[in-house]
């Protein structure tokens, strides 16, 4: 067995993760999140913020280590992502609870803005799975 | 040759820095056990501030957390809403370097409860998966 299938046959399997998730409140800052998994068990996520003013920002998409809910289990029920927006640093934090993406999210501003560091919750329901 | 000056009208039209409001991290600080009787992965941990810099001191619980994680300074606190002025902290995050794995602490503290998830990553693949916590936790 090669190192790369090595790899994925220790991988967590995502599927509980992965598709498109839609924020259940329609003002929030997270609009949309993409969990994308990859064969060698690796995923990728993609976010769509909403500005201050109510318009769609791509976050670009960022690696996303997978997380299981136990250390003996192989199912990923949780990820954590990092998205460096220039002015604002977003530390990710979700996992599937019945059905519902619950992110949290630790927001660090770079700019000089004066604004405050803060913490969020958001939720999501999937519309698509990956 | 003196150095070239700027006008008054261009420094005054240059951006000013405006520093953060002081996030209170300190109402964070005491001891907090856990809510569960069960075993679980942190048993309790402590947060004190000192001259305006906020230090976590977890405790294990369940195998294969280690008794004593230490204590380590928080990389950031955060404020408990997001209009981007408020003061009273919300959170913070926090980062642990073991021998078999990196832990990555992010709590939250709502409603007088510190909720607190760690990222768990092993640096060497093995029998144990990489795993989320999440656990909750009162003030003595």
């Amino acid at each position: 067995m090669t190192a790369a299938a090595e790899t994925a046959a220790l991988a967590l399997d995502a599927a509980v993760l992965a598709g498109e998730w839609i924020n259940t409140n329609a003002e929030a800052g997270i609009a949309r999140i993409v969990c994308t998994s990859h064969p060698d068990g690796t995923m990728r996520v993609r976010c769509s913020g909403r500005t201050a003013g109510g318009e769609i920002e791509d976050w670009s998409e960022v690696d996303a280590p997978l997380y299981s809910f136990t250390f003996e289990s192989r199912q990923a029920g949780a990820f954590s992502a990092v998205f460096d927006l220039g002015y604002e640093e977003v530390r990710m934090q979700a996992n599937v609870k019945a059905g519902v993406l619950v992110v949290a999210s630790f927001n660090r501003f770079k700019d000089d803005s004066g604004r405050s560091n803060y913490f969020d919750r958001e939720f999501f329901h999937r519309i698509s799975k990956g | 040759m003196g150095e070239p000056q700027q006008s008054r009208r261009s420094v005054e039209h240059l951006p000013m820095a405006v520093p953060p409001p002081r996030i209170e991290a300190e109402v964070m600080d005491g001891r907090w056990y856990k809510t569960s009787d069960k075993p679980q992965w942190i048993e309790r941990l402590e947060l004190d501030t000192v001259d305006d810099v906020t230090y976590v001191h977890i405790f294990g619980g369940a195998s294969p957390s280690p008794a004593d994680w230490g204590r380590v300074r928080i990389q950031w606190p955060y404020a408990s809403a997001s209009n981007t002025s408020s003061a009273k902290a919300g959170g913070f995050v926090a980062q642990y370097d073991f021998d078999e794995m990196s832990v990555e602490v992010q709590a939250n503290y709502n409603l007088g409860l510190l909720v607190v998830a760690t990222f768990v990553t092993f640096k060497q693949p093995g029998a144990l998966s990489d795993r989320f916590t999440r656990e909750f936790f009162f003030r003595a």
